[in-house]
This record gives C-alpha cells, structure tokens and sequence, in this order.
C-alpha cells in the first residue's frame, strides 16, 4: 500500500514521531551525562593494578612503578616542538599519564610516559600501595617494620614467598593497632577538647559581656573564674593523654623500596591503610572497594579536599536544603492565600503576580549580592551589635553562614512556591468551600481546615520545585556562607546543638573548589565527577522524599478528581 | 423528562403525600421576603421577591432554569455575599430579624440557616469527621458530644445503619447517594432552624432520590425546608408549599396541593401542564 505524503502527515504520525524522537533524545542525554559521571566517578575506588616496568626515553632507562589513568595519543608536531625525538613518518604517538604517587621523594605523582618507551610491563604481586594521612599514595616494595627504631621483621626480595608475607603480617598489625589510637586521639581532640575549647570561648563571652555592663558582681567573676580553672584542670589531664597516645603512635616506622631503587623510612602514624593490588583476588577488591566508598561517605576531606571523604559537604548541603524548605514554604504558602483568597483581584495583584514571576528568572548571584548585603551586613551586623557585643569585634551572624544562606536561597525559590500553590488553591473546587462556608465556618476556617489541606500537594510540588533549585545553586552561597572547608559540622553535642551561624561545607562548591582551586588537578578529577555524582544523588533522594509526601498527601484529598 | 406531568396535573395530584387543606394564613412564619431585589453587576435577577416562608414546613421553589429560583435560595443565608459583582436591596426577616442587617453575623445565620448543594461536596475527610467538622468549627471539642450528635444526624439522614462500621474510612469512599445524604446529616448536624436544599437530587439515581425524599419528609418535623427543584413530581411529592418563578419574578405561591390541581395564573397552568419550561 502507498501513501502520499500529504496523507501521511495528515494522519499525524510525523509529529508522533518528531515527539518520540524528542523524548528518545533527551532520555539518551540524561542517562548518558549520569553514566558518564558516575562511571568515571565510582570507578575512582576500585583498586587499579600497579604496574611495573622500564622506561626508556632516549638513551637513558629508569624502572617505573604506578597505576595506568589515561592514555591519549598526542600529534607528532606537538612532541617534537617539546623536544622529544619522534621518527620520521610517524603522525601520532601513544602517551600514557601514571599515577607513581611518593609526592614527597620524587617531583610529581603523576607522569606522562611515551607508551612506546614503555617495556617489560609486569604486575608484581608485592607491589604494596599505601594511603597516608599527607603526601597522596605511596607505591613501593616492603623491606623493614621498625619499633622505635629497631628491625623487627625485615626481608629483601621482591618475590611473594611466606617470608615476605609474614613481614607483610607484621606491617598490618601495627596498622591496625596505630587505626585503633588514632580513633582515641581523635575522640579526645574533637569531642573531648572541642567541647572545653567550645565551654571556655563561652565563659570568656560571659565575661566579656559582664565588663561591657560595667558590672561589679565580684562573684559572677569569681564563679567564671573556678568553672575555668576547672575546664582549664580537666584540659591538662586530656592534654597528658593526647601526649601519651602521640608517643605511642609514633613508635613504629617502615622501610620501602622506591621505583629508583633507594630504601626510604615512613611512620607508621602516617598510614590509613595499606594493601597489595595485583595480588587480590576480585572478592576482594570488591570488599575493598565498599570500604572507599564508605570512607568516601562518611568520612572528612583529607590533603586540600583530594583525599578522604566529602561526608561535611553532603551534610552541609542536606542541612541547607532542609533549613531553606522549612523557611520557604510558610512565606511562600502565606503570600500565595493572600494574593488568591484575600487581595482584590485587580492591576496590582496582575502587577504583583508579574513581578513574581520574575523574580523567579534572576540570576542567582544577584541573590547571593543581595544576600551578602542586606542579610550578612546589615541584618547580621545589626544582630551582633543587639545580641552579641561580647563577641565582637568577631562576628556572629555578622559574616556569611548556614542561617543565611538558607534565608537567601529561601528568597531564591519563593516564587516558585507561591506559583504552585497559587495554582494548587485556584483548583479547589468551589462547592467545597460553599460547603464549609454554609455550616458556619469563617472563611479563615474554610482555609484551614479544608482549603488548605486540599491545597497541600500542590504546595509540596512548590517545594519539590524549589528543593531541586535551591540544592543546585552554588554562586549565591559562595558570597553568603559556604567555605571549602569548614572545621566543624553545623549540628553537633554542644548547646545549642544547631549552630545557624556557622560556616558550613557544600557538594556544588565542593566540585567548583576539588575541581577548579586545587593544586593536584590529577589527583582530584576523579573526585570531581564522584562528587558532581553525589550531588545528584542527593538531589535525587531529597526529591523523592519530597515527591512521596506529595503522593500520599494526593492520595489522601483526592476529592479534587472527582 | 415529564411525559406523564404533560398528560394529567391530577396525576401529581394524587401522589401527593403531604397534609391537603394547607392555608399559608393558619402557618407560622419562619422566612419572610419583603421586596427584594439582587442584580448581577447591571443585570437584574430578582425584580422584587415578597413570601413568607412557613414554619416547619417544605417549601418547594420551581421554575424554569434561569428564573432565579437557586439565586432566591442562596439569598437566604447570604451565599450571594461571595459573588462579587451581586448587590441586593429589600429586607429579609429570619424570626423578624433582618439578615442583611449589618450587625448580623454570616457565620452565626449560616449556622441558623444550613444549605445543601446540587452536587455533593463532602470534605475530604472521614465520614465522623464530615458530620463532626460543624461542631469542632462552633468550639465543640467534647469527644462524648460530638459522638452523640454524629449519631443523631447520621440517624436523622437515615444513613446510620449503611455507615456505623466504617465512620472513620474516607467520606470520598461513598457512593453520590450517600455522599448526599452525608452532606445532609452534616448539615443537620449544627442543628439549623432552616434547611436550604439547592436541588438536592438532581445528581443522584432513582433510588438514591427517592431515599433524599422519604428524608426531607422526616426532617420537616424538627426544620423548615427550602427545596429548589425543577422536577415537578418530586415538588409535588415532597413539598406542603410551592412557589412558582419565572424570569426572576414570584409568579404564585400557595398550597402545593392547590397550586398543582388548581393554579390561579395561566403562566403556572402552561408551566405545569408542560406547554413551556
């Protein structure tokens, strides 16, 4: 059967296919971004093999020890104009990047070789790869594990043999019991110290803002100064503790052989773990793997944001979004019922409704401007000269932090919240309300009790909306609270528990900062995309969460498909 | 729709069940309308109402759609306030009181004067908590009272027996018939002088109409009803009084038995006999 092609595109299936074909493309963009980044960014923690070889570049030839990362093959031009000898006739060359880690005893962790210089490519099964506190990877063969100084285990081979392994034996074993100090040293640093740091910044606030009464309460002062003396008593007893714990931890060391061959002596205290790639078998590369992806998660940012895990910005950013959600929604839903139920509808409500709608379409730095100077300075300086002169000259709410950052991406998403419910309550269905109004209700009642519950899933698509705005918004909270590093969480077990004025990490400037501002950009690639991964994962779930509180709330006031 | 209404006005006649011999001089009066007058913006839709309403009575308003009938009812406990544009002049005396007085409370003459609607709108709530929602709205928070009255007025609706299992399941679970009834009980459930029924059956099947009518006949006992219907045999069949309208103008207004036998204008005699409407 033939059809003309007018009867073809009468029959409508043209523009059928154009909106499938839109669909299909904008599904094939979405699912390949995700696996592009969560390809590249998961693959990060899976242990790669080290290689071993030699590598010839001109006449002379070094042994090399590292992980393969990339391989790219680069012009002959280029490399001729960078002094590297190519044969004639040759376009292109193979030129491999390698991770060789030991940052602090050769130049750089990371070099590109020529492949074609690469020979006698072998994977040694003792080939041991180190995670240290500082300095990145360390590659290297295991020689010696040392106690304060003395060989206890030592063995010169590079062959896997029972010898090697018990020295290997020994070598986790310290480990394990330098992990197991480290945890106290930490408790009592952070927990410990922290609160008494955090009690006495307090007294001094306290006295502080007695002299600024000009108060003569000598036992005020007097009551000040014993709870001081009795921090400053229990900070001495912890401090001979964190000393003991120091000598203990620094009491074992190793040897390794490097790539050139010399032996080099480490600290033991400076190792989070250590493990031989080449000889696991995939089971265990998988129980590694879940290991890193753990410490990736729940774990604070080691050596400038490149190492470690990301858990204050994940934290920060959950914080945030959740803080903005609770501000945003009775400021939006508030002026939503105004401008719907109460305000005559005439040019100025059109007028406001248009300048709504607007405000929606800023930039969001303008809001971070904004933000920064009528929130931080004004609002929050005005804050510190009422509430906190004690502190001052250092500001409280005076400088960017977690409460306004929420406030200014609160500003950011209310009009989104105000479009949605604005909708959610023109579609309540005016019997409902002449129901209630006909039984005596006030029409503040009507709202409600049965408006405004009938209008709630609009509104929590008003916050969807919003949340998957706010979430991924990072040029505001650059000018108004977020830091690359903040030294503590917002939340914690000092009073009052929720710290709104503090500086706070977060997942986008997170990715601006691993990505853009740090100085190991081989090093930190991986992370960018594990981190950008995360941040949509964050999103996602929040989203979720959002969307099935929407679902049950529709679920429930169904009324209004009837 | 009224094949048999265009055939016999005797026919109605006899399945008329309310009380014969009915005066409008011997009643007592609950409603009285004296010359009102509502436009819509520059349109006139009642050009000056005058009735009394009788106590504990049904009171049927037909009429042609348009004619102003539902305008009529919702003026009763001021639903007309919402629209706008409407503007009402003239009085009307609820117990000798004017309601559109400016002292009065919407809210309390609501409470006085409740209303049913053509559709059913129940809450998006349980059904307890449907029949419940006018009480807690007066302040009534007592678990023992609330639960008495919910069963009075679920009693009173005759849908007590359909719903005592399952009062706290969603009132959205019901079938149009008894989401009906359940607006009713709501409505009886602030226990109003007046019940307004803004035609009440019009969205149900034949059954669930006939259990609406056997109820507005149980109910004329305890409240004076108001019907708007623009189905002549249920006016006949539920109503004491009926008030004929056409384009916005009272035409007659008397005994049901009488005005269906032996209408005094010729425009109800058309009307009812099927030449118009």
């Amino acid at each position: 059967m033939r059809y003309s092609v007018s009867e073809w595109t009468k029959s409508g299936s043209p523009w059928v296919w154009l909106n499938a074909g839109a669909v299909a493309i904008c599904v094939i963009m979405v699912v390949g971004l995700l696996g592009l980044i969560a390809m590249r960014g998961l693959a990060h923690f899976w242990p790669a093999d080290v290689m071993q070889a030699t590598y010839t570049q001109g006449d002379q030839s070094r042994r090399i020890m590292g992980e393969l990362v990339q391989q790219e093959m680069v012009p002959a031009e280029q490399l001729r104009g960078a002094g590297i000898q190519v044969p004639d006739g040759v376009e292109e060359m193979r030129r491999d990047l390698l991770k060789v880690g030991n940052r602090d005893f050769s130049s750089a962790d990371f070099v590109w070789a020529m492949d074609q210089g690469i020979s006698d490519k072998t994977l040694p099964e003792m080939i041991m790869v180190a995670e240290r506190l500082e300095w990145g990877n360390f590659y290297g063969y295991l020689r010696e594990v040392r106690e304060s100084g003395e060989t206890v285990a030592r063995h010169d081979g590079h062959a896997k043999s029972p010898e090697y392994l018990a020295v290997w034996d020994e070598f986790q074993r310290r480990i394990d019991r330098v992990l197991e100090i480290r945890d106290q040293i930490l408790t009592i640093e952070k927990h410990e110290i922290g609160s008494i740091n955090y009690e006495l910044e307090r007294l001094r606030l306290e006295e502080r803002s007695l002299e600024l009464e000009q108060s003569t309460d000598a036992e005020a002062y007097a009551e000040i100064e014993a709870r001081r003396a009795e921090l400053n008593a229990d900070y001495e007893v912890l401090q001979q503790d964190l000393i003991d714990l120091y000598t203990k931890i620094n009491r074992d060391s190793f040897t390794a052989e490097i790539a050139d061959g010399r032996e080099v002596e480490i600290d033991i205290a400076k190792v989070v773990r250590a493990f031989l790639p080449n000889k696991m078998g995939t089971g265990e590369k998988m129980a590694h793997y879940g290991v890193k992806l753990w410490e990736f998660l729940s774990d604070e940012p080691r050596e400038a944001n490149t190492e470690g895990g990301i858990f204050p910005a994940i934290f920060g950013t959950v914080m945030m979004v959740i803080l903005m959600s609770v501000l945003v929604t009775p400021f939006g839903v508030i002026a939503a019922v105004y401008l719907r139920e109460y305000a005559t509808q005439g040019f100025i409500t059109r007028l406001i409704r248009i300048a709504v709608n607007n405000l929606a379409g800023v930039p969001s730095i303008v809001y971070g401007v904004f933000g920064l100077g009528f929130f931080v300075y004004f609002l929050g300086g005005s804050i510190d000269d009422l509430f906190f002169p004690e502190a001052k000259p250092a500001p409280t709410f005076g400088t960017g932090g977690l409460m306004w950052a929420s406030i200014t991406l609160a500003l950011l998403t209310v009009p989104v919240v105000i479009v949605a419910t604005e909708e959610g309550l023109a579609r309540i269905p005016r019997s409902v309300r002449e129901g209630s109004l006909a039984l005596g209700a006030t029409k503040f009642e009507t709202l409600m009790k049965v408006v405004l519950p009938m209008a709630s899933p609009a509104m929590m698509t008003g916050v969807i909306l919003a949340i998957a705005r706010a979430a991924g918004e990072v040029a505001p909270l650059m000018l108004v609270g977020v830091v690359k590093l903040a030294p503590s969480l917002p939340l914690d077990g000092n009073y009052p528990f929720l710290h709104l004025d503090q500086k706070f990490m977060h997942l986008g400037f997170h990715i601006y900062d691993v990505g853009f501002q740090s100085p190991n950009v081989e090093a930190a690639r991986p992370l960018v995309y594990a981190t950008a991964f995360l941040l949509v994962v964050v999103i996602a779930l929040l989203n979720f969460s959002a969307i099935a509180i929407r679902n049950h709330l529709r679920e429930k006031y169904k009324a209004l498909e009837m | 729709m009224t094949s048999e209404v265009k055939t016999h006005a005797i026919d109605i006649a006899s399945m008329q069940r309310g009380e014969s011999n009915l005066n409008l001089a011997d009643e007592q009066i609950t409603l009285q309308v004296k010359d009102l007058r509502l436009s819509y913006g520059e349109k006139e839709a009642l050009h000056g109402i005058n009735m009394d309403i009788p106590k504990n009575r049904v009171t049927a308003f037909i009429g042609p759609s348009g004619c102003g009938k539902s305008t009529l009812l919702r003026c009763f406990n001021r639903m007309n306030d919402l629209v706008d544009s409407c503007n009402i002049t003239g009085q009307l005396l609820l117990d000798g009181d004017n309601i559109y007085d400016r002292t009065v409370n919407v809210a309390d003459l609501r409470r006085r004067v409740g209303m049913v609607f053509q559709k059913p709108n129940p809450f998006p709530k349980s059904i307890y908590e449907n029949v419940a929602y006018g009480l807690r709205i007066q302040g009534i928070n007592k678990k023992r009272v609330i639960d008495e009255t919910v069963e009075w007025a679920l009693r009173s609706a005759a849908l007590w027996d359909e719903v005592k299992d399952r009062l706290h399941e969603s009132a959205l679970g019901m079938s149009g018939g008894q989401q009906q009834r359940l607006v009713i009980a709501r409505t009886v459930a602030v226990k109003p002088e007046v019940l307004l029924l803004d035609e009440p059956a019009s969205a149900l099947d034949p059954i669930s109409t006939l259990k609406i009518e056997e109820l507005i006949h149980e109910l004329k006992d305890d409240f004076t009803i108001v019907i708007v219907t623009h189905n002549m045999q249920q006016a006949a069949r539920v109503s004491d009084y009926t008030a004929f309208m056409y384009m916005g103008d009272l035409i007659e207004f008397g005994a049901t038995d009488a005005l269906f036998t032996k209408p005094e204008k010729k425009q109800t005699e058309d009307y009812i006999t099927g030449r118009y409407g």
